[in-house]
């Protein structure tokens, strides 16, 4: 036990009560006096040239109110990382994908606007579509963007240690491929925004995003505002999993559209839409090449990707990076070679979605050293505990592992999972199987290159010293960080959980990236302790100086103020309170002198209280090219085990049992760690298993509906043992670190394991449908 | 953003109201029941009826009716309904089975069993079992009324027989012989919310509970433009003493019965391979069933 009050406990989620009323609005629910509504003319081919645009017949319709191209919009570039900016908010040139944006209309209505937007005539002229990387990469193929006439839009080539030597001294060697599908993130909340650009020449853009911050500079950047004009404001929000995480041409052409009506301006994504700007997982081409001692040790990594990158490239740049630093833990591998390609094809753009680039890595790498660990006759579990890295080791890529419980978490579920007495001993069509994972805890550098700090945090008192106000640029977006970030400025300043109101997801509230890379409890945390310690501080000099007692004697606890050295006479400052508060609710009357009364003589003395915290990293290892990706404050890691049935005739898998160990730190939240825990497992599943944007001939997505793009429903759930394994990071507050992320790594490939030791076949192929395995089973036989 | 077109909408309160309007339309009309389909196909702007006619006021249509023997299932029953009544569990579980496979609960909740009939998709639930168990449905327009074997009544996707003033009005199960059993299995790729990749309906009848098949009926869905008989089958089926042997022929048989598509649900060979999986499962599950049933 620990003697905190109000965090690593189970508290409800601040926004509980208006989630399940129905209270809470989105996006979608805002409406404001004389809005108007817009729609966008997206291509319907994947890539040609624009020959003309005539929007004449579609401003004629009534109730049209601006009609806008590329001519009207301008054509900055923009994208997520300045080395890549490759987008327009509306094509001036070419199309790239089926979706890739032309027009926007803004009229009283959207049937209006909708009806406009179909008289929109563009002639184009057709071009070779590049549906997979094969074909993009094919000598003479037409470049997708000039710039990279291969259609390689980024490579990155990293080794550390020595591979070709290494493999050499390596008893065994073995190359296996790998190889996912484009996924969708599938958050239930289509983007949508509301752009306001008032009288003053001040643009309020409220929308659906996990970065208001990147989009505000967007916006900015695209539209030739200055920034302190740009407010962006997230509403509550249904899910990001990372396609939010940048600037979209919904949240562009509505403010656009605003600035040139002077009338609030409303998009809404349709489901379809929101396929086809995807921004979710890529689709990796994995070769690795493993080499282990004799004894187990493992020792050389080679591993080569091409990535799927889709029209544009977005977060591609990290993902690319990615698909190979995160295998750089969590086993002690000396030597690693890593050779990466992102290819544009004329699909929609990928990015970064939950566990960024690293899952299909990982799901590839972790199913071949199961097939080591068999081989070398060595059980699963025992290989991986022999390989892993302690606290305070550093990687191959300079990772410094400050805190890192992956013993434990492979221990905790082997006990937990009676792994001993079910390894090697189910019936055949039952199958058990392991797998780790690793992720970092938040981007140690911000998208664009800056000295910017990561988060900042703002606190105010209220007059009467009751509320505790929290102002935080962080993204809500339902993973839960208002309600962790509430539960830190609690405890850091000594009050209680329902004292502290939260303010959050505005860029007037000061400066936070967001919510990607897991970073917000450890860099939003991080600043907002920082302003609710000095406060604190405030509060008590304050009274020190009453009281006469000095601040180091004191303390503030549950919303009291604590005398270290035994009880002080204030009853001055309880008679004052009480004779200024007369009539007033909630009069303080114990023998204990509160923290509101404390608070009420500070504004006495000082007027408003208010503090600042702000967060960046330190220095962070790494001086190679492309240690800006990967480097962490701190690392996460976890372990789980999933046992499957196969029904051996049909190849139909049932998901029986999880158990899912992951390293979170310290759980500010428990119950927030263990619904981060379930939710990513529950989207390993659905990669594992059923999910696949698919496209026709065409490159139109065949499946842009979740009835045919298939998400796990509960009762494909099993029960999952959620284990949360503290290891006190030394670099997060309190000692939190991330979970967001890292616990879907070991999922994908702990159920391949699982599979194999079920049927003995072993899947190289994301989705795992039953007709794989059927093929596959069917094809062992053959073999037999 | 998919929006409706606009429509008229008509709430009769009897059948002989819903029947002059329906008329009055002439083919422009459209009954909907739950809209879970009807909806979704104009948002889609596949159709765009002018007038919608609700037929949740008219009495009788929401009920189940023994009728000597047989059992009347009204059109406008909700799925989930069709999951709550005993006679239904225990009379003609297979019809228990599929409807409660179909969609969701929030599905089930909305869908009737009439829409699912009318409606003719390829892959829907409830018409498997309903034709293996020889189910008839019941037509009315201004000018009659007819009844209809449910197995004449498909022609392909989203086509049957009935009349564009014509409303279904109910379903008509007879009471299943003694010693008959029934089973239906749907392979989906996940437990909820799925479209069948292949599902299969077998019914079989027995002399007596050692005895030999009587009649076999092996319904194959989400494998042709309509649910199809496996004709093979159920003739080697009939007339013979159930084996183990014979299952397994018949189910090979099945599997030849039928020639599906690739499309992304899954591939034409798979499909045939699952055919033969599930005509064994059903089979097999049936004739448990018939050796036990009185
Ligand atoms: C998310 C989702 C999941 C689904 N899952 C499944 C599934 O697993 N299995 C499955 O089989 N189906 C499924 N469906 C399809 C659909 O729900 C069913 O077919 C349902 O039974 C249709 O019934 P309804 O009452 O909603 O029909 P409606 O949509 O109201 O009508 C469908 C058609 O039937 C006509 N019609 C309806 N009632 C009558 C009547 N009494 N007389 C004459 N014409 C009539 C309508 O005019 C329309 O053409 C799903 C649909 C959705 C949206």
């Amino acid at each position: 036990m620990n003697d905190f009050s109000v965090i690593n406990k189970r508290l409800p989620r601040v926004d509980a009560w208006s989630k399940v009323t129905g209270e809470a609005r989105y996006a979608a629910d805002l409406s404001m006096p004389n809005m108007l509504y817009a729609v966008l003319l997206q291509s319907p081919l994947a890539h040609a040239k624009i020959l003309n645009i005539d929007t004449s017949a579609a401003k004629k319709v009534v109730g049209v109110k601006d009609v806008v191209t590329y001519k009207e919009a301008g054509t900055i570039h923009y994208g997520v990382s300045p080395a890549r900016y490759d987008e327009t908010m509306f094509c001036y040139d070419k199309v790239r994908y089926v979706g890739d944006e032309i027009a926007a209309v803004a009229a009283v209505d959207f049937e209006t606007a909708m009806e406009a937007v179909s008289l929109i005539k563009v002639d184009y002229e057709e071009l070779p579509v590049y549906l997979n990387i094969f074909d993009a990469m094919k000598e003479g193929a037409v470049p997708i963007h000039d710039d990279y006439p291969n259609n390689i839009g980024a490579e990155v080539h990293q080794e550390f240690g020595n591979v070709e030597e290494a493999l050499k001294e390596c008893d065994y060697v073995r190359t296996d491929k790998f190889v996912n599908k484009k996924q969708d993130g599938g958050f239930l909340e289509p983007q949508a925004c509301l752009a306001h650009f008032d009288m003053n020449g001040n643009l309020t853009l409220y929308t659906s995003t996990q970065t208001p911050h990147y989009v505000q500079r967007t916006v900015s950047m695209v539209l030739n505002i200055p920034i302190g004009k740009v407010k962006v404001v997230k509403p509550y929000v249904g899910g990001g999993f990372g396609p939010k995480a940048s600037a979209n041409t919904i949240e562009l052409a509505a403010s656009l559209l605003s600035m040139r009506t002077g009338r609030p301006v409303k998009m809404v994504m349709s489901r379809e839409q929101v396929f086809m700007h995807s921004r979710g997982r890529h689709q990796f081409y994995h070769e690795l090449t493993t080499g282990v001692k004799k004894d187990g040790t493992i020792y050389a990594l080679k591993n080569t990707c091409y990535l799927d990158g889709g029209a544009y490239s977005s977060f591609g740049i990290a993902t690319v990076y990615y698909a190979g630093s995160l295998l750089g833990a969590p086993y002690r591998l000396p030597n690693m070679r890593y050779d990466g390609y992102r290819v544009y094809t004329n699909k929609p753009a990928c990015g970064a979605q939950r566990g960024h680039g690293g899952v299909a890595a990982r799901a590839a790498w972790e199913q071949q050293l199961d097939i080591i660990a068999e081989e070398l006759g060595i059980d699963p579990i025992e290989f991986r505990l022999k390989n892993v890295r302690e606290k305070g080791e550093v990687t191959c890529n300079d990772f410094n592992l400050s805190s890192f419980g992956m013993k434990e978490c492979l221990e905790a579920i082997r006990d937990r999972s009676d792994w001993r007495n079910k390894k090697g001993k189910l019936p055949k069509g039952k199958g058990i199987g392991v797998a780790c994972g690793f992720f970092v805890s938040g981007a140690g550098y911000p998208i664009y290159r800056s000295e910017t700090f990561h988060s900042t945090a703002m606190i105010k008192l209220s007059e009467d010293g009751g509320t505790v106000e929290l102002y935080t640029a962080a993204a809500e977006i339902g993973q839960g960080s208002d309600t962790v970030l509430t539960m830190i400025a609690a405890e850091a300043l000594g009050v209680r959980y329902e004292d502290v109101k939260i303010y959050s997801g505005d860029t007037d509230y000061g400066v936070d990236l967001g919510a990607y890379s897991s970073r917000q409890t450890l860099m939003s945390g991080h600043a907002v302790k920082q302003a609710a310690e000095d406060v604190k501080k405030q509060v008590l000099e304050v009274l020190s100086k009453r009281l006469n007692v000095p601040v180091e004697d004191m303390d503030i606890k549950d919303g009291y103020i604590v005398f270290k050295k035994g009880q002080v006479d204030f009853s001055g400052i309880r008679s004052y309170y009480v004779k200024e508060h007369r009539g007033w609710a909630e009069q303080p009357g114990d023998d204990k002198l509160t923290f509101k009364e404390a608070a009420r003589i500070a504004y006495i003395e000082k007027g408003t209280i208010v503090s600042a915290g702000a967060y960046k990293p330190g220095e962070l290892g790494g001086k190679y090219k492309g240690a800006t990706v990967g480097t962490s404050p701190a690392y996460g890691c976890s372990a789980q085990i999933v046992e499957v049935t196969v029904d051996m005739e049909t190849g139909k898998v049932t998901v029986d049992k999880m158990t899912d160990a992951h390293d979170c730190g310290f759980a500010i939240n428990r119950t927030n760690v263990e619904g981060q825990m379930q939710g990513s497992l529950s989207m390993g599943l659905g990669e594992a298993l059923f999910e696949e944007v698919k496209f026709d001939e065409k490159g139109r997505v065949a499946n842009p509906t979740f009835g045919e793009y298939r998400i796990p429903t509960a009762l494909d759930m099993p029960n999952v043992n959620t284990i949360i394994i503290e290891s006190n990071e030394p670099n997060g507050p309190f000692g939190a670190k991330e979970v967001g992320e890292g616990a879907i790594m070991p999922t994908i490939p702990a159920i391949l394991n699982a599979i194999y030791d079920a049927v003995g076949v072993r899947i190289d192929e994301l989705p795992v449908t039953s007709e794989r395995i059927y093929n596959a089973i069917k094809e062992k036989e053959r073999k037999k | 953003m998919l929006l409706l077109p606009r429509f008229d909408y008509e709430e009769p309160k009897d059948l002989s109201e819903a029947c002059r309007i329906l008329a009055g339309l002439k083919g422009n009309g459209k009954v909907i029941a739950g809209g879970t389909d009807l909806l979704v196909n104009m948002k889609k702007g596949l159709i765009s009826p002018t007038c919608l006619v609700g037929i949740s006021k008219i009495p009788g249509l929401s009920e189940i009716e023994p009728q000597n023997g047989s059992i009347f299932i009204g059109s406008n029953l909700i799925v989930a309904k069709l999951t709550e009544f005993e006679v239904i569990k225990k009379k003609y579980p297979m019809l228990y089975e599929a409807a409660s496979v179909l969609g969701s609960p929030l599905i089930r909740n909305r869908a009737t069993i009439g829409g699912n009939i009318v409606t003719a998709r390829p892959a829907a639930d409830l018409p498997p079992p309903l034709i293996a168990m020889g189910a008839r449905v019941r037509l009315k327009n201004r000018r009659g009324e007819r009844e209809v074997e449910l197995d004449r009544f498909f022609k392909g996707p989203g086509e049957t027989i009935i009349k564009k003033d014509e409303i279904l009005t109910g379903i008509i199960l007879d009471e299943p012989p003694i010693f008959s059993g029934g089973n239906y299995i749907k392979l989906g790729h996940r437990k909820a919310l799925e479209i069948a990749i292949v599902a299969v309906a077998s019914f079989i009848v027995l002399d007596k509970p050692d005895g030999i098949i009587m009649d076999a009926k092996v319904i194959l869905s989400s494998v042709a433009p309509k649910a199809i008989h496996a004709v093979s089958a159920e003739k080697t089926l009939i007339g013979e003493k159930p084996t183990d042997k014979l299952i397994e022929r018949a189910a090979n048989l099945a599997s030849q019965d039928c020639s599906p598509i690739d499309d992304i649900r899954g591939s034409a060979q798979y499909r045939c391979a699952m055919v033969e999986v599930l005509t064994k499962r059903t089979l097999t599950a049936a004739l448990k069933q018939a050796k036990k049933s009185r």
